[in-house]
């Protein structure tokens, strides 16, 4: 049984993987496409509040809603200008995978290849006895809570959330019934990409920030997906939960194997159970 | 006279083979070594991404491309370092043995969907890569191993010196990016390669007229390893090393990438330009010196590339469009489009 | 008459000649050559900024030694001139970049850091008969990659896992009364590099531990309970910076404080790690400190400590803000000093057999003292030996000296 500072660990990171994974499952059931920038959005959300901090004296929380609401507007221009431009599944997909170029290039320009640290946003340490946890990090758990109640209540009690769960399931049908389809994507994809961004808003201060942050954050929330469900927004939240858990704890046991067995995992369950958890079954 | 002959079909490909005279007559204009090098690495991932675009044929993502260019350089390596076994018996045995991994793969995985497919490939890469890691009494583990170029050939009292100079392995590679062109083309063109395009239209009706889609998707993708084994096994004893790390997960993802730019309508010439284009502007772009704006001009470039494409083409289509429009002046003739 | 004209012509005749020949002599004040040498490093992606760190230093470094004469070589003068060109950290990047350095840039000796591209290059290079000089990680050990024989012209001027070994004898210098130096490194590293340096750590009877995370990572917390299960009070970061500047920071929420931690490797300015772990947590940081003018234990050449620290001040000045890295005048410069001093005893810059032969087993001076070639058991060849491992700590957010263990020869 590992020692409990390890539970509490594969909680953090779950946190992070849930919230990353939700986005990529709003962007996907609404666009229909995977945006492989994901990861992106949550590396720029992290710079944003890099600078808010530091060069803005902006306090924390505030830089937060900042980053999200600003990198809601880049996914929203993102789709406009590159999405939409380009015509077909698979070109989307190309495309989405060279803003990742892109994206990365350009906060290389902007900010530099270094890491830099944010260690000076809530130090400390609270000790619970056998472990203890960061300020930092239980910031994370209460955000991504605070996060998920937020997203039960707008899409379960609010005209927004029921268009969003009307077009996911049945676009043609939701338009039917007045949902302007076109302007709720747009909506979607901001809330996704502003998501992601808040994610890495309130990693910036656990980890370092630096431009390429987000590769592997996105690789993680896509094999949550994988093992959740590809088109299920519970499957996303199971799946970042799972992986996180399993990601501290197989480390603890395994090392340097765990790279290995996660990978060899995520094939077993696409070969014996291709939905994952939750998900429908594809043709 | 004129009106005999079919000049409008004939014309481009004259062109078209002038164009290819032209890249095999390119060591007589430049030695350069560092051009040479380029061109013979992007003609070897043009051949893993005419792998990638035949799977694609049959309506699938193979993003393990870059597995079997591991396997196949791997293999090369270890017989010709560990075993001390001659390089041409070692670099046939490389690509037969990327076609079986491929055979075994695609039977077990091809049963699954799309994007599983995908996934699962795309993992492979990554599981070929730390095999290579971890088995270490063969493979050396992360430190590689360090292979040599071919022998050189005696052709009467001529010698072909691979060492001396990269002008030899430019024509092995001309060699065999003409050689795998061809195949697939032939394949492409054949009643087996017709089918295959059906089976990626419409799965379901082609399974009701009878044709057995596993058996074309199998074959299709234990093709495409095999070649692509080839390729990996040259391009490790050109690069002299091969380590874990050379090919890799971005390096499928890149490859994808190249055939999708290049245009997948074509089987040959679209993942030749593909490859070709993409490698040069990415090692001309490592020569810039603010290091932040190689990524950037290289994921906008294919971004400006795919929007301002029209549906569903690549490069290589606007080479017919080029003709028609600009040179015949044809009118476009505009098929009502199916939405996907 | 005629005889008086004729004598009287060729008098005139010499005279002039002479008189040319006198105006001209001075006017000969040749131009120093310039030889080009190559220096491929990790220039951009996530290891860009150690390879960026050094282009700046050097290139002033070899500002000031062309403007103090360059060095003679019979009775030439020569300046050198370095190309820097970006190697990607890949193997395929590496031996694109010693290939643009070899034949297009011409350059006649190529100079490196980084060591993931050591096979890739060391293949170039040879095949062009061009020398090799470098600082090598896993591929270099014994029973690696080099073989002598294949690779007649690389040489090793300090193999990254005799660092390794210098280092932690310098910590366990400095603190005598460790319980146990936990050594983290990335998969990336695994090898027989660490079979090497376990052999020589147990013969001097040190007490570690490994641990090996994927490349990557950045949760740290499952392999610091590992470490706190195996007893370790040091952890010495062999991997990447980020590893241990993150360790650096975890250990210390997890209520860890009274372990050490370090990485291999310069320091790039000590704020960089402040900022990523806190200011409390940082305090003691250790790393490579290659600041000759503090060195104790290894005698140095003042001018070559004075041409050092003029380097520092010029780059301060440059970049407007203190420039605190040391790590550069253990690579760079003395790789140059070791080219510059074999091509001098081998009276000839166009040779690389005769330079490669005054290099083997050769004792040079330079920027981190005097050194002998050695290496020919581990090796089959003397043309390696190790650095000074000379560590600091961060104090405040300075970087001051820590200890030294001083250079040993190979067998």
């Amino acid at each position: 049984m590992p020692p409990a500072g390890i539970w509490i660990d594969g909680l953090i990171q779950s946190c992070i993987y849930m919230t990353m994974a939700f986005g990529m499952v709003l962007v996907f059931s609404i666009l229909g496409i995977l945006n492989w920038a994901h990861g992106q959005f949550y590396m720029f959300g992290a710079i944003v509040v890099y600078y808010a901090i530091t060069a803005g004296g902006i306090p924390f929380p505030l830089s937060i809603l900042i980053s999200g609401l600003l990198m809601a507007g880049l996914g929203i221009s993102v789709r406009k200008l590159v999405i939409d431009r380009v015509k077909g599944d698979l070109y989307v997909g190309v495309a989405t995978i060279s803003l990742i170029f892109f994206f990365e290039g350009v906060a290389s320009m902007l900010f530099g290849m270094q890491d830099r640290g944010l260690s000076t946003v809530l130090p400390g340490v609270i000790n619970l006895g056998s472990f203890s946890i960061s300020y930092q990090k239980a910031a994370v758990l209460f955000f991504t809570l605070v996060v998920m109640v937020a997203m039960y209540i707008v899409l379960n009690f609010t005209k927004v959330g029921l268009a969003i769960r009307a077009t996911a399931q049945q676009p043609d049908a939701a338009s039917l019934y007045g949902v302007s389809v076109g302007r709720l994507s747009l909506i979607v994809m901001g809330i996704g990409c502003g998501l992601a961004a808040m994610a890495g808003s309130i990693m910036a201060p656990v980890y370092a920030v630096n431009p390429f942050m987000g590769r592997i954050p996105m690789i993680m929330s896509l094999l949550a997906i994988v093992i959740g469900g590809i088109g299920s927004l519970t499957g996303a939240i199971a799946g970042g939960l799972i992986l996180g858990f399993l990601n501290s704890v197989i480390a603890y046991y395994l090392s340097y194997l765990s790279e290995v067995v996660l990978f060899l995992l995520v094939i077993f369950i696409l070969l014996i159970r291709p939905q994952g958890l939750f998900g429908a079954s594809l043709k | 006279m004129m009106l005999f002959i079919d000049y409008k079909n004939i014309i481009p490909k004259v062109v078209t083979g002038l164009l290819i005279l032209v890249i095999v007559l390119v060591p007589m204009i430049t030695t350069n070594v560092a051009t040479l090098s380029m061109l013979i690495l992007s003609g070897l991932l043009a051949i893993a991404v005419m792998g990638f675009t035949l799977v694609l044929r049959t309506g699938q993502f193979s993003l393990g491309q870059s597995a079997f260019l591991a396997i196949g350089g791997y293999t090369s390596a270890i017989l010709t370092v560990k075993l001390s076994l001659p390089f041409w018996p070692s670099f046939l045995v490389a690509g037969i043995l990327s076609g079986i991994v491929a055979l075994l793969v695609g039977m077990v995985v091809l049963r699954v969907g799309n994007i599983y497919f995908s996934i699962i490939t795309l993992a492979l890469s990554e599981i070929v890569r730390i095999i290579a890691q971890q088995w270490e009494p063969v493979t050396r583990g992360t430190r590689g191993l360090i292979t040599s170029p071919p022998p050189p050939i005696f052709l009467g009292r001529f010698e072909i010196n691979f060492a001396a100079s990269p002008v030899p392995y430019f024509y092995l590679t001309v060699c065999l990016v003409a050689a795998t062109g061809l195949i697939f083309w032939k394949l492409g063109e054949s009643r087996m390669g017709r089918s295959f395009a059906g089976i990626a239209l419409n799965p379901v009706l082609a399974e009701h007229q009878g044709i057995h889609l596993m058996k074309y998707r199998v074959i299709a993708f234990t093709v495409a390893g095999v070649f692509t084994g080839l390729a990996g096994s040259l391009y490790t004893h050109f690069l002299s090393v091969i380590t874990p790390y050379v090919f890799g997960l971005w390096q499928s993802i890149q490859i994808m990438i190249m055939s999708i730019v290049g245009g997948i309508s074509s089987l040959a010439g679209g993942p030749i330009l593909g490859a070709v284009l993409l490698y040069s502007l990415g090692d001309y772009l490592t020569r810039l010196e603010t290091y932040g704006i190689q990524p950037l001009i290289f994921g906008a470039a294919v971004m400006l590339v795919l929007i301002f494409l029209p549906k569903g083409t690549g490069l290589v289509d606007l080479w017919d469009r080029f003709w028609r429009k600009v040179v015949w002046r044809e009118k476009e003739f505009e098929f009502d489009e199916v939405e996907e | 008459m005629k005889r008086v004209y004729s004598i009287a012509t060729i008098l005139v005749i010499m005279g002039i000649v002479f008189g040319i020949t006198l105006a001209l002599k001075p006017a000969q004040a040749a131009e120093p050559i310039i030889i080009k040498v190559g220096t491929p490093s990790p220039l951009s992606g996530p290891a860009g900024p150690w390879g960026q760190i050094g282009i700046l230093p050097s290139q002033t470094w070899l500002d000031l030694f062309n403007k103090e004469g360059g060095f003679n070589v019979g009775n030439k003068t020569y300046n050198l001139q370095s190309i820097n060109v970006d190697d990607m950290n890949t193997p395929e990047g590496g031996a694109a970049a010693a290939k643009k350095l070899i034949y297009e840039e011409k350059v006649k000796f190529i100079v490196s850091h980084w060591s993931w591209n050591f096979p890739s290059v060391s293949a170039v290079a040879n095949q062009a008969k061009i020398i090799y000089l470098c600082r090598t990680g896993n591929e270099a050990v014994p029973g690696g990659v080099y073989d002598p024989k294949k690779q007649p012209y690389t040489v090793f001027a300090n193999p990254s896992h005799e660092q390794f070994i210098s280092d932690i004898f310098a910590i366990a210098e400095a603190f005598p009364n460790y319980k146990r130096i936990g050594i983290n490194d990335s998969t990336l590293g695994k090898g027989i590099g660490w079979d090497y340096v376990d052999r020589e750590l147990d013969k001097a009877k040190i007490r570690y531990h490994h641990e090996w995370y994927p490349p990557g990572t950045q949760d740290f917390a499952p392999y610091i309970t590992r470490y706190n299960e195996a007893g370790c009070d040091i952890i010495y970061g062999a991997g990447d910076v980020m590893a241990a500047m993150l360790i650096t920071k975890q250990r210390w929420e997890m209520g860890f404080k009274s372990w050490k931690t370090g990485t291999s490797g310069g320091i790039l300015d000590p704020m960089m790690y402040i900022g990523v772990s806190g200011m409390e947590a940082s305090q003691g940081f250790m790393g490579q400190y290659f600041a000759n003018w503090d060195f104790k234990k290894t005698k140095v050449d003042p001018k070559k400590i004075k041409r050092c620290q003029e380097v520092m001040d010029v780059v301060s000045k440059k970049q407007g803000k203190p420039f605190t890295y040391t790590a550069w005048i253990g690579w760079f410069p003395h790789h140059i000093e070791i080219l510059v001093q074999a091509m001098q005893r081998a009276g000839t810059v166009d040779d690389p057999d005769a330079i490669m032969k005054a290099i083997r087993g050769g004792t040079f001076d330079t920027t981190i003292g005097k050194f002998t070639f050695s290496g020919a058991k581990t090796y089959g060849s003397p043309i390696v030996f190790g650095t000074p491992g000379c560590m600091s700590q961060i104090k405040g957010d300075k970087e001051v000296y820590l200890s030294e263990h001083p250079l040993t020869n190979l067998p």
